[in-house]
């Protein structure tokens, strides 16, 4: 990374008459493996680094971005993005919300430090792991694993005199397997990420979970039942908690998505300017607390400053039930009169920054496992989830279990097959009568973007228990 | 031979004189430009300029691969590489890359999408289409894509080529009503021909019908699916086909070649032909790539290889290289015999579904699986469209679905969208039988 280049993109871009200019610039190096049915397809290294320029002007943006480091080309980019922003002619001009300009240097510390990890030992891990899995007495017809890790290196400046530099260590892993009992298949997969070093793999505990799925999936083909659809108590553990906090608080909460900016792709979303729902508007019971918080360490989605500089924070979404912040960037906190509280991402330098969660979750409770049962007369505990999806006002939502059991008297019985809540978003919410003090948390990759930018986020919460809710 | 073949040959020699035992050096330069729209107005454009050479390094069959950018640091990089394989673990899956010398066929690229003189003009000309179809209050937002790639491909086997790649597209989505929308797209390779405003018109005629939408109605239905939707139908048909897919069991065509998947009318291919976005001359192996029949009147054929898959399975490769995972460039259904009218008129009560998002699965092996409609969605009765519809889902089994379909038009539509209609396809309308709808409750 040259950040004389950088700097010299800025100058230029100010020497156009612009109303704002940032260039933000990335050098990565990522490993990344492959091992699937116990062989290793591939091992992929390399360093990556560009910069990137964008430009407000006469109320239009316009973005470019190269890997070619020199002056000409800097000089290029900034023209292109000049001309692109001037080409929108707009009727009602891009502003941005103020802020204060700021200068920061901010570095994720590593207790085992990714360069210091070798190759061998992640080929080793990903060996063991696979080799431990399939000597279980599970037939695992099929696994896939994907083993990765980043070292992110980023310089921002901006015209109005930021200048933020970081350095931030990644690791991510992702398991897939498939069990065969009785001829009857069943999939399963894993998502783990740490913003952190090799420290991480004391925490996930690869083996111990891959080999609780397999185990999981067999019991659910041989002693699993399917659910008489009706009416019932629904009890969703941390890693259901978790999805449904980010498709149907996180995302209907991005304030671009509520001004219509992902329309075409994404969509919208069922909160907008004079609807049903709004800042204020309660959408759950008492006990529904829902924050996005990037500041949580070492987690998959944490950062200390967004892509445009702005100082990370805890955004309460949904509080005590009721809507309570939107997520912006400094274009969606100008249009709805407001701040930015630095929700603006970018995944690498050749993209835009634009209004992202990071790690969404359920405020715990007071109530202890134990308590989340025993008062139910029938019902469904759904521990994890396999399909889910919806729509693209994030309202009509499905998620099918994966790991799930009956519940009669308060207790836990035989598994559930593929248990499924179909149900919206008011009613979800509207529904969770407690709340657990156990806490668990999910990496996930959140898609969103044209160009599509998976990020690194993390879900979560306690348990939560619904009542009366359809589950077929 | 171009300065930038030469450069990435020397790439491939660096690494041979290493002591590799294959190389393949693939060199683009691509140069992308994307201009986003909302609430009709442009909201950003976006130009990405990629210089990037993506090698590719076995070794006592160790399969390693990096990225260079800009040939900086080559030798450093190639080094890096090659040690990276002495210390990796042996693929004993692995079967080479292809042999030999080939010819390629000429690229058709159009060098005016290099830099499309004023894009925001295309913008303007789909959103006032849609506008005259369904109202001057319409509110639309979507894409404008271009892409210009230089590739260069240099193999230690005997390959060495050069392509060259163009692309444009257009993507609109546009609301007459809050919950009410049509999406619409245009997909080419050259500019020749292309007209954003078909594709604003096509938003807007479905945004119109959308109006007033009620809740659906749970239950199976005969249902008439859209081009735009059935490309996405065939971006789950499509990639399961990869060998890939096949060995992790994230397919329903394990153990099925030779065996009846669908009906008679049903030829699935996948071709990178030149009118596709995915256009090129050769894979990543430098194997000109060709027409491969998927699925012929309903019997599954082949699945979808690179050298080394095509090893596994005992066959040849297709020219889908991926250098780990093949992969399908741009699905064609073949077209059918019954008009879209015709296909109307033979539903007695059915639905006209024509998009659709968030396409998830319970169980690959299976076919397990839901997916969220979304524009216009029409109850159709007596042949005719009676209702506008909304918050339904389509919840059922990709293979099963394979097996109802019951009619395929003669019109067919090159569409992309999105990573939802992807990869690329020519797809025509299809009518499915007996499809299970679900709804919120």
């Amino acid at each position: 990374m040259d950040k004389d280049i950088a700097d010299f993109a800025l100058n230029h871009a100010m020497s156009n008459k612009v109303d704002y200019a940032e260039v933000r610039a990335h050098r990565g190096d990522y490993q990344e493996l492959v091992m699937k049915n116990g062989v290793l397809d591939a091992y992929i290294s390399l360093v990556d680094s560009g910069f990137c320029v964008r430009i407000l002007a006469e109320g239009g943006i316009g973005f470019a971005s190269t890997n070619k480091w020199t002056k000409e080309e800097a000089k290029t980019i900034v023209d292109i993005a000049c001309k692109f922003a001037r080409m929108a002619k707009r009727k009602d001009k891009i502003t941005f919300a103020e802020e204060k300009s700021v200068k920061a240097n901010w570095r994720v510390p590593q207790k085992k430090k990714i360069e210091d990890t070798s190759p061998e030992t992640r080929i080793e891990t990903i060996t063991e792991l696979d080799k431990f899995l399939t000597s279980q007495g599970v037939n695992i017809a099929a696994r896939m694993f994907d083993f990765e890790s980043s070292l992110t290196e980023k310089y921002f400046v901006n015209t109005e005199g930021s200048v933020i530099s970081s350095h931030i260590p990644r690791i991510g892993a992702y398991g897939f397997i498939m069990v065969v009992e009785n001829g009857k298949p069943e999939q399963a997969y894993k998502q783990f990420g740490y913003v952190g070093g090799f420290e991480a793999l004391d925490q996930w505990k690869l083996t111990e979970q891959m080999t609780h799925e397999a185990n999981v999936l067999r019991k659910v083909i041989k002693e699993g039942k399917g659910v008489k659809p009706m009416k019932m108590d629904l009890v969703c553990g941390p890693e259901v908690t978790g999805i449904a906090a980010h498709e149907s608080c996180g995302h209907p909460m991005e304030a671009d998505r509520i001004l219509g900016r992902e329309m075409s792709q994404a969509g919208r979303s069922f909160i907008y300017p004079n609807g049903s729902f709004w800042l204020g508007t309660r959408i759950g019971t008492a006990l529904v607390t829902i924050v996005d918080d990037p500041t949580v360490k070492n987690s998959y989605g944490y950062y200390e400053y967004d892509d445009e500089g702005i100082k990370a924070r805890p955004r309460y979404l949904y509080k005590n039930g009721v809507i309570n912040e939107f997520l912006h960037n400094r274009e969606t906190a100008a249009k709805l009169g407001t701040r930015s509280n630095g929700a603006s991402r970018a995944m690498n330098y050749d993209r835009e920054a634009i209004v992202r969660m990071a790690n969404t979750f359920v405020q715990p409770g007071d109530m202890n496992e134990e308590e989340m049962f025993e008062d139910v007369k029938q019902g469904v505990y759904m521990r994890s989830f396999t399909e889910w999806n919806i729509d693209d006002k994030r309202f009509n939502q499905r998620y099918v279990g994966r790991e799930a059991y009956w519940i009669e008297k308060g207790e836990l019985k035989h598994p559930v097959a593929r248990p499924v809540i179909e149900t919206t978003t008011q009613i979800f919410w509207s529904a969770v009568d407690a709340v657990s003090k156990k806490v668990e948390y999910e990496a996930a990759s959140c898609g969103k973007g044209d160009p599509s930018q998976g990020a690194p986020v993390l879900t979560g919460g306690p348990l939560i228990r619904l009542r009366e809710v359809y589950v077929k | 031979m171009s300065e930038t073949l030469a450069k990435t040959e020397e790439i491939v020699k660096k690494a041979k004189t290493l002591g590799a035992d294959e190389v393949i050096a693939k060199t683009t330069f691509g140069r992308y430009r994307k201009t986003r729209f909302s609430n009709n107005q442009i909201d950003i454009s976006v130009a990405w300029n990629d210089y990037a050479t993506d090698v590719f390094l076995s070794w006592k069959k160790r399969v390693v691969g990096t990225l260079i950018r800009n040939f900086q640091n080559i030798d450093e990089s190639v080094k890096r590489l090659f040690n990276l394989a002495e210390v990796s673990k042996e693929n004993p899956q692995y079967g080479g890359v292809a042999k030999g010398k080939f010819g390629y066929k000429k690229s058709n690229a159009d060098k005016a999408l290099e830099n499309l003189e004023n894009p925001a003009e295309y913008v303007f000309e789909a959103i006032e289409a849609a506008k005259k179809e369904a109202g001057s209050d319409t509110n639309a937002g979507g894409i404008l894509f271009t892409k210009f790639e230089d590739v260069y491909l240099v193999s230690s086997e005997g390959p060495m080529g050069e392509d060259h790649r163009s692309a444009i597209e257009l993507s609109i989505r546009a609301f007459s009503q809050r919950e009410s929308s049509g999406h619409g797209v245009e997909c080419s390779s050259t500019i020749k021909g292309f007209d954003p405003a078909k594709a604003g018109r096509k938003a807007g005629e479905i945004a119109r019908q959308a109006k007033n939408p009620k809740a659906g109605v749970e239950g199976r239905y005969d249902v008439i699916f859209e081009p735009l939707f059935v490309g996405s139908l065939l971006g789950i048909w499509g990639p399961m086909t990869s060998a890939y897919s096949v060995m992790i069991q994230q397919s329903i065509f394990v153990n099925k070649l030779g065996q009846k998947v669908a009906p008679d009318t049903v030829t699935l291919r996948d071709t990178p032909a030149s009118y596709s976005l995915a256009s090129k001359v050769f894979d990543d192996e430098g194997v000109p790539v060709k027409e491969n029949v998927l699925i012929n009147k309903g019997v599954l054929k082949t699945y979808l290889h690179n050298t080394s898959t095509a090893k596994i399975f005992k066959t040849e490769t297709t020219g889908n290289a991926g250098l780990v995972m093949p992969t399908p460039w741009n699905i064609e259904l073949d077209e059918g015999d019954m008009s879209r009218e015709e296909m109307f008129r033979e539903v007695k009560r059915g639905l006209y579904l024509t998009n659709t998002w968030y396409t998830r699965f319970q169980n690959y092996a299976t076919g397990d699986f839901s997916t969220i409609p979304r524009d216009g969605i029409f109850l159709i009765e007596g042949g005719e469209i009676k209702q506008s519809w909304k918050d339904i889902r389509l919840s059922d089994n990709a293979l099963k679905m394979l097996n109802n379909i019951s009619g395929i038009s003669k019109e067919r539509q090159h569409v992309h969208w999105w990573g939802e209609a992807d990869p690329p396809s020519l797809s025509p309308y299809i009518l499915m039988k007996d499809v299970q709808i679900t709804r919120p409750k």
